[in-house]
């Protein structure tokens, strides 16, 4: 068969988001691909000149739905770094519990579509089920299921509800025994571990040159976690590993986010043990320094930085937002040229897109 | 009573009480008015026709029964993928019956869709292979008999189709042309790509399945349904061909594309596959035949691998051939909700690298079995 | 992998390949103004491991060059393109992975002529990066492989993200 440009999206049940990916074939094989993004295109960048800083918040959440809590976290760091401000321990613990449980539900969602993609309909309904117990913690915590509006400049919005410690730990007790049971039902079956193993390989100086970050990078062997080798907030003090595996398959890449879920489960016990008591918030001034300000977070998909430029005034006056998937959908066609068309899905499943923070 | 006489003494009774009026015409009309009601009487009323009305009317009945229990496999296929899958199911539309209508309102929904023929597909081979398609499906269902008793059979001793279980299979074999054909007609490329790969799928999956049936025939001596399932009154034969039952298994799961093998159709990549350009109740008639396909197959291995409708005798012998078939199908759900979906080059290396060794393999033990003298 | 999902097993963490071993912020800026001595300037510490520095368009591409090759700068994280009044400012953010520190290069140009070169072929993360510059600000790259739009449509006709444009 001659070769053809087969269109995939951007109505299409795999690309979970709106974007196109257009594959040339040979055949089965694939000889080259080209992703298309900008569908989700919001402008929010200069939605952002046109707002004061705290009205930003909640458009940050919506960067990306999928794990909203870790962009209006970057915001409120990049804005606290621009004016100096200096945030209170417990809201500074309150951040690190509620990003934790962000990754782990941000993850739940990515094995609930990557299985699901790849015919395993019982994974997609039991991932989503555990998925709802972290959705209700944050739904007592901040009153949302998606999008939180919950960091504040200088701390948190509010203190925890009552009896939300006890509920955290209860929740992730039950955490733990599902990753076991999902080790069992991914682990051993013969079929994922062959629609997995060998597929998609990202060499290591490839991941590192093309800007790939996150858990493809570090199933790609190179061991660097911004939580870890640029830390912020209280990170420096909690214990926990980073996860890499050498394969730089799609096999690799779902086991550093399993591997992940067990370490945010670490991390959570020991910010709940640890919290202090105090102050979760400090009053931000008004406007903002003239100067820049810069920050830099492990999001659940790789690495988010956000550039503020402050000109004295209440707004910003320019808000640069980097996200991680905007990078590493640049690098898909070096992923996917030369296998079949079948892979595509665990290819690009694998690498877990979010349009949001793609488009902006 | 096998349901010849069942039905003959139906379509008897029938055929009097027409036949009160013709005569009745013939004896009243005068002239050549009279002597054409009376002739019609007596054609009504002989053996050709009667005969005739006599095996439309057990198509009639074994074809309904074998719908309705169609709309039951349904109704298992979406309650047990919902208890699985820890959701409800169907649950609404015969509330008290747990939802047992919803397939019935399903139906009337896609009648009243409206049907489109892409403009440039070929109209002959659009149109032509659903109907190939459906058809041959349900004539597996008319050749497999629930008992000895209730089967089609074309005289009153009950003997049913001489070569029942290879006709069987025969019919089964039809599917993937008509597959092919419907994919390439709709003048789609996905649907081309869909159809090339599940006519591949199924004609691969042919052949162990042959061979497994192949050994049944072999050690039952015959290829009649009766004779095959009279020959594991001792045991059955999914016991001493325990490898070809699954091998058979196995490839009835490839033949009716359900997952782990429905890549063809799969959602993630070609949205319906080859039933992509197909609406309202064609689409819906695909969807049927699926469920006619596994209750065809859960049939055969019945038949052929679990003795039939041999049973204890407190439930007649019809309800046992029901119950087993079921359970066939049982399985096929249970095996479906736990397995990812295989990819096209790796299923058709299963097929031909693993399954047709121990197809093989299987023959010899069941001529080794047979010589052996032990069934 | 053991009961908490960690793993102490050596193969399992590696390090990124580097040329420089261990070369904090000082020694970056001795490197750096060594090799330029007439571009860049303005060195500041922000924080630990973040340093920024000046540099004129002119040197960009060799330092970048330098950058990747002997300091063991294997990432490039951000390209932010910002306007003031009187210039355009390119932002680089490249970060080590090796050494753990993040550079923040920033470069600018006249409002008339808003081109600078590209850095796409010395890593590969800048092509898409580049392009959004590009399609949202109107900075143009030279040598690009591909300078096209990519978040709005192919045959619009403004650069959103300049503060003369008003929606």
């Amino acid at each position: 068969m001659a070769e053809m440009w087969v269109n995939m999206g951007p109505q299409h049940p795999m690309t979970h988001g709106l974007w196109n990916l257009r594959v040339k074939v040979d055949g089965e094989t694939i000889v080259d691909a080209e992703p298309e993004v900008g569908y989700l295109h919001r402008g929010i960048e200069k939605l952002c000149e046109n707002r004061t800083y705290p009205q930003i918040i909640p458009i940050a959440d919506r960067l990306c739905y999928g794990s909203s809590m870790t962009w209006s976290h970057l915001y409120c760091m990049t804005v606290e770094d621009l004016t100096g401000l200096e945030v209170p321990e417990r809201a500074e613990y309150i951040r690190v519990v509620a990003i934790e449980m962000q990754r782990i539900a941000s993850h739940l969602m990515w094995l609930a579509a990557y299985a699901g993609d790849l015919g395993l309909s019982v994974g997609f309904t039991y991932t989503m089920r555990d998925r709802e117990v972290f959705v209700d913690l944050f739904q007592a915590l901040t009153g949302g299921r998606l999008t939180y509006n919950f960091p504040r400049i200088g701390g948190v919005a509010h203190d925890l509800p009552p009896d939300f410690d006890r509920d955290a730990i209860r929740a992730v007790d039950y955490m733990e025994k599902r990753l076991r049971e999902y080790e069992d039902l991914f682990d051993r079956s013969k079929i994922f571990m062959m629609r997995n193993e060998g597929i998609g390989i990202l060499r290591k100086e490839d991941a590192m040159n093309l800007g790939v970050t996150g858990p493809s990078l570090r199933a790609s062997g190179v061991s660097y976690d911004i939580r870890k080798d640029a830390p912020y907030s209280v990170y420096p003090e909690m214990d926990f590993e980073v996860a890499t595996h050498k394969d730089c398959d799609c096999y690799a890449r779902y086991k550093v986010r399993m591997v992940e879920m067990w370490q945010s489960c670490r991390i959570i016990r020991q910010a709940i043990a640890e919290m202090p008591k105090g102050k979760w918030r400090v009053v931000a001034p008004r406007t903002a320094p003239e100067g820049t300000g810069l920050g830099r977070v492990e999001d659940p998909r790789g690495e988010g930085m956000m550039y503020v430029v402050g000109d004295g005034t209440d707004r910003p006056y320019r808000l640069k937002v980097r996200s991680p998937i905007f990078v590493t959908v640049s690098a898909a066609p070096k992923i996917l040229v030369g296998y079949k068309l079948a892979d595509v899905v665990a290819i690009m499943g694998g690498l877990d897109m979010c349009i949001g923070e793609t488009d902006r | 009573m096998n349901l010849y006489e069942f039905s003959y003494g139906i379509i008897h009774w029938l055929v009097d009480l027409v036949n009160h009026l013709w005569y009745w015409l013939g004896d009243w009309l005068p002239w050549a008015l009279g002597d054409f009601f009376t002739a019609v009487g007596d054609f009504a009323a002989s053996d050709g026709h009667l005969s005739v009305m006599t095996m439309l009317l057990e198509t009639l009945i074994i074809v309904i029964v074998a719908l309705i229990n169609v709309l039951n496999f349904l109704w298992i296929f979406r309650k047990l993928s919902g208890r699985i899958l820890d959701f409800y199911g169907p649950y609404y539309v015969g509330y008290r019956i747990g939802g047992w209508l919803q397939n019935l309102a399903d139906g009337m929904k896609l009648f009243v869709k409206e049907i489109i023929v892409p403009a440039k597909a070929d109209k002959v081979g659009f149109l032509l292979a659903p109907i190939i398609y459906v058809g041959s499906s349900l004539l597996i269902l008319a050749t497999i008999p629930f008992s000895e008793n209730f089967g089609l059979s074309t005289n009153p001793s009950g003997e049913y189709v001489p070569a029942g279980a290879l006709f069987a299979i025969a019919a089964f074999a039809i599917a993937p042309f008509t597959i092919l054909l419907a994919g390439w007609s709709s003048n789609n490329k996905y649907t081309l790509i869909g159809g090339m790969r599940s006519a591949a799928q199924m004609m691969s999956y042919e052949i162990p399945l042959l061979l497994t049936v192949a050994s049944v025939f072999l050690l039952a001596g015959s290829f009649n349904f009766v004779d095959i399932v009279d020959m594991q009154h001792d045991i059955w034969f999914a016991i001493p061909l325990f490898i070809g039952f699954v091998v058979f298994l196995v490839c009835l799961m490839a033949e009716v594309e359900i997952i782990p093998f429905d890549l063809p159709e799969a959602e993630a990549e070609l949205v319906e596959g080859w039933t992509t350009e197909y609406g309202g109740m064609r689409f819906g008639l695909f969807y049927m035949t699926t469920a006619v396909r596994s209750y065809a197959g859960g049939a055969l291995a019945t038949a052929l691998f679990l003795g039939g409708w041999h049973g204890p005798s407190f439930i007649p012998d019809e309800i046992w051939f029901l119950i087993k078939a079921y359970l066939v199908f049982t399985v096929f759900m249970w095996v479906t909700w736990s397995l990812p979906r295989v990819r096209i080059d790796q299923m058709l290396g299963i097929g031909w690298k693993r399954l047709l060794p121990l197809a093989v393999l299987n023959l010899f033990i069941a001529a080794v079995v047979k010589s052996a003298g032990w069934v | 992998m053991n009961e908490d999902g960690g793993s102490t097993r050596k193969e399992d963490i590696e390090r990124a390949p580097s040329r420089v071993d261990e070369v904090p912020e000082e020694r970056l800026i001795r490197a750096l103004m060594d090799s330029f001595p007439n571009s860049i300037t303005d060195f500041l510490r922000l924080k630990d491991g973040v340093v920024r520095a000046k540099i004129e368009r002119r040197d960009l591409h060799m330092a970048c060059r330098l950058l990747r090759d002997n300091l063991g700068f294997e990432h490039l994280s951000m390209i932010s393109a910002v306007e003031y009044e009187d210039r355009f400012e390119i932002v680089y953010h490249v970060c080590s992975y090796c050494n753990r520190l993040l550079l923040e290069l920033i470069t600018h140009t006249p409002k008339d002529d808003p081109s600078v070169d590209s850095v796409a072929a010395i890593w590969g993360g800048a092509n898409s990066q580049e392009r959004e510059a590009f399609d949202l600000m109107g900075v143009k790259f030279n040598n690009h492989p591909r300078l096209e739009r990519i978040l709005l449509p192919k045959d619009y006709l403004y650069h959103p993200l300049r503060k003369d444009f008003r929606g």
